[in-house]
């Protein structure tokens, strides 16, 4: 998959990631992919209430060797 | 003699007693058997739930420092800039703190004791918002818009008005800020916090 932009989001916690996020997504276009890496747990459940609340899809959501990775796709 | 309870729902009220003794007392300060006569129970019943007063008292801390609170709203309804997202965080801090003020109590009886857990207490409940204060004040000052301020001393100084208007409105009643609600003075407290600092939205 193509990835326009990522976001280092590892060692914040919450709203930080989501205000780094909303901040980033602003600066796609419509359609491109936001990847994301945090380390905060609590991102996981924030994150998906970020997609929601914003429009925005969420492609993918895992974790990767500690470290959770999302995949975002601007609406 | 007590109702028969369902283990659970004795062990939940166990934890509740527990709770409001932990936080009136310290650790220290109360007895197994004084959260067990509060209970009407034999403190026997006390360890069939749980195997010690320290590991009631860990279950107790575990059971509020899992709480967590959620800033989404707060960073997505509203303005973006740091001031305006920290004063709506402040308001959802506070609130959530003022609706369970034996939180605020057994904080504060844990770190006077140093237990271990008080550490966890603070990681889960207050970190997201100091380390939000930190990372703005450093990014702000790298980027010129603030004056070279130490972000973790504006982050403790922040963090003690919180408390203090938390203590006074919460827990003591205190008259002297008795002509303000929780919620003003929080937003007092922030404003006057970002005007402190050299803080202008952008």
């Amino acid at each position: 998959m193509n990835i326009d932009m990522e976001l280092d989001a590892r060692g914040l916690n919450c709203p930080l990631p989501i205000l780094r996020a909303k901040k980033s997504i602003a600066q796609l276009a419509s359609g491109q992919v936001l990847k994301i890496t945090a380390t905060d747990p609590g991102s996981v459940k924030d994150i998906e209430s970020f997609c929601k609340q914003t429009g925005n899809e969420l492609l993918q959501s895992g974790d990767e060797n500690g470290e959770f990775v999302f995949l975002l796709k601007k609406h | 003699m007590a109702k028969r309870l369902k283990a659970n729902e004795r062990r939940a009220s166990i934890l509740a007693v527990a709770k409001l003794l932990f936080a009136d007392k310290g650790y220290n300060g109360v007895a197994v058997d004084e959260i067990a006569r509060r209970l009407g129970v034999s403190p026997a019943v006390l360890y069939q739930h749980f195997s010690s007063k320290e590991a009631l008292y860990e279950e107790v801390l575990n059971h509020i420092s899992a709480q967590r609170e959620s800033y989404i709203e707060a960073a997505l309804n509203g303005p973006d800039d740091f001031g305006s997202v920290l004063g709506r965080m402040a308001l959802v801090f506070a609130n959530k703190m003022a609706a369970d003020s034996d939180y605020l109590r057994m904080e504060m009886q844990a770190a006077l004791e140093d237990a271990p857990m008080a550490q966890r207490l603070f990681e889960n409940r207050w970190k997201s918002f100091t380390d939000f204060i930190e990372f703005y004040i450093g990014e702000l000052s790298q980027n010129g818009q603030l004056s070279h301020i130490n972000p973790r001393i504006a982050s403790l100084m922040y963090q003690g008005a919180l408390r203090e208007a938390l203590y006074a409105k919460v827990i003591l009643k205190s008259e002297r800020y008795k002509s303000f609600s929780l919620t003003e003075l929080i937003k007092l407290i922030t404003q006057f916090f970002l005007q402190s600092i050299g803080y202008k939205a952008s």
